[in-house]
């Protein structure tokens, strides 16, 4: 007995016999077997039908409809599919399109769950050209939830499709399609949010958008962004959307809907325009223009101030800037050509005029090296050569503060210098000519591009750098090289400047297969198995060198920490060790002189078996036993309220192996480095260690007690931190259970930067294990400096510190600066995100705030009465400093070495055993 | 239904462990509601445990060699051994105990016998490890990821976008007739005495509220483990040497004994999936203190009705806790018989019809 189907999937399909197998049989193989799939054929000319009848001869699920005449939108043909649907609910797909596996399941369950009248899930585009899968506004469907009505969330009016849902049939058959327009799923979903009490949204993908390579077949209507007529149907189903709201007496989302035009329609066609030119963009003007002015008071308030810019320009009748405008919208952002500043205000082109007004992105405030330049260049190929005419747009005035600044056209590494004319209107035109087969090519044998920049360098220097825009019309340049093909042409919507290099020949059939072989060999030879075992056989062998020495500091990252100013020490006694330097990231951070080996390379392998003394800070690789003979001197990165050692949660998870394999990297340390008695305290009994122990304070703090007015002179320089105004150096930890995700930067900086940008300016310094990344409209108040080579530098040049958990705080309490605790998820953090062995809101030296706005009046205190502020903290800051720094005296550096290197090592101590610490509350 | 094959696949099928208990129970139910159920063990346990004296189902080991790294030609070999296994089998359903079955089994399953993942761990761990990303990556391919708890569910459909995920728990072993009078002045901890239990956090809790209440009461830890050395010098040092007492590990047959005995059940874990000691002490009307560590702690403890919860790690509170239910035998009475309530939907029966639903659903 045949059971009635459970759902009807639509397809509906015109002229798409090569695609639309794949559709239907993403629809077959839904993991809810009992469906029917209705193909409605909006009277194809190409075969469709032929394969419509085979596919239901492979599956009797299938059904066929056909109208005879082609109704030339997608509205008839699902009308169609509608009214033959058997099934209680529907889904509805496009022939070029496919659903995941578990579509229709996952969202009928949701349905009978929640009762909700239809059910909305994450739709995402998939590039065909790369396989990539992009969703879209994920944000929209982050959560899994019910809305009771499109009013408690008018952002969902952004979903506006029709292919991502499930209905019941019921709903849609009183809710037709408009059969003469495009964009009739606009319309339809606008009259679904207003039947709807309630909705589901689920946040798994639940369709499949597939996106062709352009110019790959016919395009499918959405893509057809050429065509006029299509942005009429775009903004009569504007118009309609409007006009159902207010004719269901939802005139009070009119406004919401407008936003989501603003926001998401317009840009559809702003993005693509600089390369449709003046002409279109007229056009284009002229359709709009008549919806944009009856738009809702407030609608143009929270829109990106450029495409309020843009709006401006469509209003005004103004193509020509227009187009200039739209280059702005998208990589690189290009800044205007001209702009003019009045009352602390910022404005795009010549007029200060409300609409006009780009404040907010605050370029016209950057400091010198993020400064923002348009250059605009028109280019021809010349054999090898490219001759580029650049003429450079200064809208901020940024050059003319920098006397005597040369400019050069960068190609990565090779540099052309430019000999710039003044021009009547302020701007600068300048001619160049690269070789491209000098210039373009990178590495032999490797597929890359660049893009060419023009870079201002100052007199001290220092260097500011844009793209350059070229005409989008450009034919691209061609230049062979052996082994490549150079192309240099306009890249992406605003068409800036790129250098492709391919390659060619041989060699193109060549390389990757020389690369796998390479990858697979190094696969096999140098897997981490290979290398232990390679380095046990090494350390039996061969016996360590008493006098070569390896230094590693934060596992590579840089030449810092208490291995620097040991190294430093011994380097000024001119001890005669060889001395060898671990790098895992940028070479830049370390000085000319110090000798490298890269980290957990072969070379980095014999010199740990070689060396007779480690120096470290965090632990060398953890599985590799230490050289009988070799002596290692751990001198630990910080201390402070986290839990470390087996407390901290990497450790005390429920498996086994880490923590065998930390008691063995433990078990290695010769000496440890010990700050503080209260670190001892903790430190030894929490990692169960057991040898000596070096009571003489840190290294690394010596700087901090003795200063160093050099190092201040130079975080200053290159962080361009302005002499006006006072430094906060923020320092957030990193969440055990959120890293490289950006969570732990918790402090509103956009808030801050409102209130405080007259007299501070912050200086991030994020954790290691953290990803950041500062928006450039704050760059003119946060200086980003996770990548900074040494930390010390941050904190001396600083005028005060805000951190959360982060160690730093016991080192800074060595300055006497002032310190602020953003500790708004303090409870989490100290029972379940990390743990904590003290309570910090009890003994912080400074004010301990919950949130932002508590931030600024604690910093607006500080400004107020700097002696009151420490008075007020003095007992507790003196207190801290009894607890954390009481060793520091400034010679830690010369008595650790004293006492590690020197010939008579002080008498180690062993604590008492002692149980584990329970945190204090 | 009945008829339909099930096939439930382990890492290794025979080791002592929570999860292995739990697929027997639910293997020799099945068996008995007439399906024909194989457990599959991918490696042989360095030491056996038979669970199951006369089992109704068929049980297969891959690998004649325990758990551990497999080389390029063992795990092709484990392939082919792994299709010719399921070549013999009829339709039905493969279960998958963990991620790292379903990562060695997803490929070699016969399409007639549909792929069925669960994961015994809560949303919390999966999120502290390789976990998560290994479930996200590939259990929205199966045709259900079964999750302990709804909350676990939810969070896996929210965080690891899987659209199919679902929740039934793991099931009692047995439904005691007798409920414990609650009237010994004893709290039972019980499981093993490792690292992640955190019972130095329960001995903690365990001397302030005794403090407060009486210094009759007696902390008895059931299990045996590497911490034991360092748990009685915490008891020492918290001054409850005498009375924390170190049971050892006590047979599952014994366990009953020890719950009639007990009067509060406490769970002082870093992390939980789902700590089916709750729901045995609960069907011995034993009410639980327990810290709010994931989805399946709050699915079997409703705070304030069958037990009390503390927030994760919250020692005060978990002292707190236990000094309430220690000072009053009317609200252990109470609690604990809405425990015992609560917990019916844990037996053995209701839960067979869940996985029975379950299988329907996946016919749909």
């Amino acid at each position: 007995m045949i059971k009635a189907p459970e759902c009807s999937v639509i397809v509906i399909t015109y002229n798409d016999s090569a695609r639309l197998p794949r559709a239907v049989r993403s629809a077959l193989g839904q993991s809810l077997r009992n469906i029917e799939v209705i193909i409605s054929d909006d009277g194809s000319t190409d075969g469709t039908e032929s394969v419509a009848r085979a596919l239901r001869r492979e599956d009797r699920r299938v059904r066929y409809l056909r109208r005879d005449v082609n109704s030339g939108g997608c509205g008839a043909p699902r009308n169609d599919g509608v009214a033959a649907a058997r099934a209680p609910y529907v889904m509805f797909l496009d022939s070029d399109d496919e659903l995941p596996p578990h579509a229709c399941k996952s969202m009928l369950l949701e349905m009978e769950r929640t009762g909700a009248d239809f059910v909305t899930g994450q739709i995402s585009r998939l590039h065909e050209w790369n396989g990539r899968i992009k969703p879209y506004y994920p944000g929209l469907f982050a959560r899994r939830r019910v809305v009771e009505g499109i009013a408690e969330e008018p952002d969902m009016f952004l979903d506006s499709f029709s292919t991502n849902k499930i209905y019941r049939t019921s709903t849609l058959r009183g809710l037709p399609f408009l059969e003469d327009l495009h964009y009739e799923d606009h319309v339809f979903t606008t009259e679904l949010y207003c039947v709807a009490r309630r909705f589901a949204v689920v946040p798994w993908v639940v369709y499949l958008w597939h996106r062709a390579a352009e110019g790959d077949g016919r395009p499918s209507i959405s893509l057809n962004l050429q065509e006029m007529d299509n942005i009429g149907h775009r903004i009569r189903a504007a118009r309609l959307s409007d006009d159902i709201l207010r004719g269901n007496g939802r005139a009070g989302l009119v406004a919401d809907r407008q936003r989501r035009f603003v926001r998401h329609d317009l840009p559809v066609y702003l993005n693509p325009l600089p390369a449709r030119g003046p002409v279109w963009a007229r056009k284009f003007s002229r359709l709009v223009r008549p919806y944009l002015a009856g738009l809702d008071p407030g609608v143009m308030d929270g829109a990106d101030p450029l495409v309020r810019v843009c709006c401006r320009l469509i209003l005004d009748e103004d193509a020509d800037e227009l187009v200039v405008a739209a280059r702005s919208l998208t990589t690189p952002r290009a800044a205007p050509r001209f702009a003019v500043r009045r009352a602390g205000r910022t404005y795009w082109g010549t007029v200060p005029k409300g609409e006009l007004d780009i404040t907010p992105l605050r370029m016209a405030e950057l400091p010198y090296g993020a400064a923002r330049l348009r250059h605009e260049a028109a280019f021809h190929g010349d054999g090898s050569r490219l001759a580029l005419t650049v003429r450079t747009y200064d809208p901020f005035g940024v050059l003319a503060t920098a006397p005597d600044w040369r400019a050069f056209a960068r190609f990565g590494g090779h540099r052309v210098e430019l000999a710039p004319r003044a021009l009547d209107d302020g701007s600068y035109l300048s001619e160049a000519t690269v070789d491209l087969a000098r210039a373009g090519r990178g590495r032999f044998g490797h597929e890359s591009f660049r893009d060419p920049r023009i870079s201002i360098v100052r007199a001290d220097g220092r260097a500011t750098s844009d793209r350059l825009l070229v005409d989008p019309a450009a034919e691209p340049v061609r230049v062979a090289v052996p082994g490549h093909e150079i192309v240099a042409g306009p890249e992406g919507q605003s068409a800036f400047l790129r250098v492709r290099w391919r390659r060619r020949g041989a060699l193109r059939w060549l390389a990757p297969r020389l690369g796998r072989l390479r990858a697979g060999l190094v696969r096999r030879l140098c897997a981490p198995r290979v290398k232990l075992r390679v380095y046990r056989t090494l350390i039996r062998l061969l016996p360590p060198r008493e006098n070569l020495v390896l230094f590693e500091a934060d596992v590579g990252a840089g030449y810092t920490g208490n291995p620097r100013y040991v190294y430093e020490e011994l380097k000024r006694r001119r001890a005669p060790f060889e001395m060898v330097w671990s790098v895992a990231g940028n070479r830049r951070n370390f000085p000319a002189d110090v000798r490298l080996v890269r980290r957990m390379s072969w070379r980095y392998l014999w010199t740990m078996a070689r060396a007779g003394h480690w120096v470290d800070s965090h632990g060398l690789p953890l599985a590799y036993p230490k050289p009988a003979g070799t002596r290692y001197l751990q001198t630990w990165h910080g201390q402070g309220v986290k839990t470390v050692g087996f407390d901290a949660p990497d450790l005390r998870a429920d498996f086994e192996a880490p923590r065998r394999t930390w008691r063995g990297a433990v078990a290695r340390w010769d000496a440890l480095v010990m700050p503080s008695a209260e670190f001892e305290r903790i430190f030894v009994t929490s990692n169960g260690y057991r040898g000596p122990v070096l009571r003489h304070g840190s290294p690394r703090c010596d700087v901090l007690v003795n200063g160093d007015p050099e190092a201040v002179r130079r975080a200053r320089e290159r962080l361009e931190l302005p002499g006006d105004r006072k430094v906060l150096l923020y320092a957030p930890t990193y969440r055990d259970r959120a890293k490289f995700s950006g969570a732990s930067v918790r402090a509103d900086l956009a808030v801050m930067a409102e209130e405080l940008a007259d007299g501070w300016v912050v200086v991030l310094r994020t954790h290691p294990v953290e990803r950041y990344a500062v928006p450039e409209r704050l760059r003119h108040f946060v200086r980003f400096a996770g990548g900074y080579p040494e930390v010390n530098d941050l904190m001396l040049a600083s005028d005060a510190l805000l951190t959360d958990y982060s160690s730093l705080m016991c080192d800074y309490a060595v300055t006497g600066k002032p310190m602020f605790f953003l500790l708004d998820d303090w409870e989490e953090y100290r029972r379940a995100e990390r743990g904590v062995n003290h309570d910090l809101p009890a003994i912080a030296p400074g004010p301990c705030v919950t949130g932002t706005e508590e931030l600024i009046r604690a910093i607006r205190s500080l400004d107020a009465d700097p002696a009151a502020f420490t008075a007020e903290h003095a007992a507790r800051y003196a207190g801290f400093r009894a607890t954390w720094c009481a060793e520091e005296r400034g010679d830690a550096s010369a008595r650790v070495v004293d006492a590690f290197f020197g010939p008579v090592p002080v008498p180690a101590v062993r604590p008492a055993a002692a149980p584990e610490v329970e945190e204090v509350r | 239904m009945s008829g339909e094959t099930v096939v439930f696949a382990c890492l290794d099928a025979d080791t002592l462990g929570g999860v292995q208990r739990v697929t027997h129970t639910l293997a020799q139910g099945l068996a008995g509601r007439g399906y024909d159920v194989h457990v599959l063990g991918l490696h042989r346990a360095a030491r056996p445990f038979r669970y199951v004296e006369q089992p109704g189902y068929r049980r297969h080991v891959i690998n004649r060699f325990p758990a551990g790294r497999l080389s390029w030609t063992a795990a092709h070999r484990e392939r082919h051994r792994l299709r010719g296994m399921l070549r013999t089998l009829g339709s039905g359903f493969a279960v998958l105990s963990s991620p790292g079955v379903v990562a060695r089994l997803k490929d070699v399953i016969p399409r007639r016998l549909l792929p069925i993942g669960q994961y015994h761990g809560s949303y919390e761990h999966a999120r502290g490890s390789w976990h998560l990303r290994s479930v996200g990556r590939d259990y929205g391919r199966l045709e259900k990821a079964v999750f302990l708890s709804e909350e676990d569910a939810w969070s896996f459909s929210e965080h690891a976008l899987l659209p199919n995920a679902c929740a039934i728990p793991n099931p009692l072993p047995g439904w005691p007739s007798r409920v414990s009078p609650l009237t010994r002045h004893r709290v039972l901890g019980v499981g093993r005495l490792e690292g992640v239990k955190r019972f130095d956090r329960l001995i903690t809790a365990f001397a302030g509220a005794s403090r407060t209440v009486g210094d009759d009461w007696e902390l008895h830890l059931i299990g045996e483990g590497a911490e034991l050395g360092r748990l009685r010098a915490h008891a020492r040092e918290s001054g409850v040497r005498d009375r924390v007492v170190f049971r050892g590990a006590v047979p599952a047959a014994e366990l009953g004994r020890e719950y009639l005995d007990g009067a509060i059940a406490a769970l002082s874990s870093e992390h939980e999936g789902l700590p089916l000691v709750l729901a045995e002490a609960a069907s011995y009307g034993v009410p639980s203190v327990a810290f709010d560590v994931s989805g399946g702690v709050r699915s079997l403890v409703l705070d304030g009705e069958t037990g009390l919860l503390a927030p994760a790690a919250d020692v005060p509170a978990l002292t707190a806790a236990l000094t309430t239910l220690m000072a009053s035998h009317e609200e252990r009475r109470r609690l604990g018989a809405a425990a015992r309530a609560h917990v019916e939907a844990f037996r053995l029966e209701r839960v067979l019809d869940r996985w029975e639903s379950l299988f329907e659903q996946v016919l749909r």
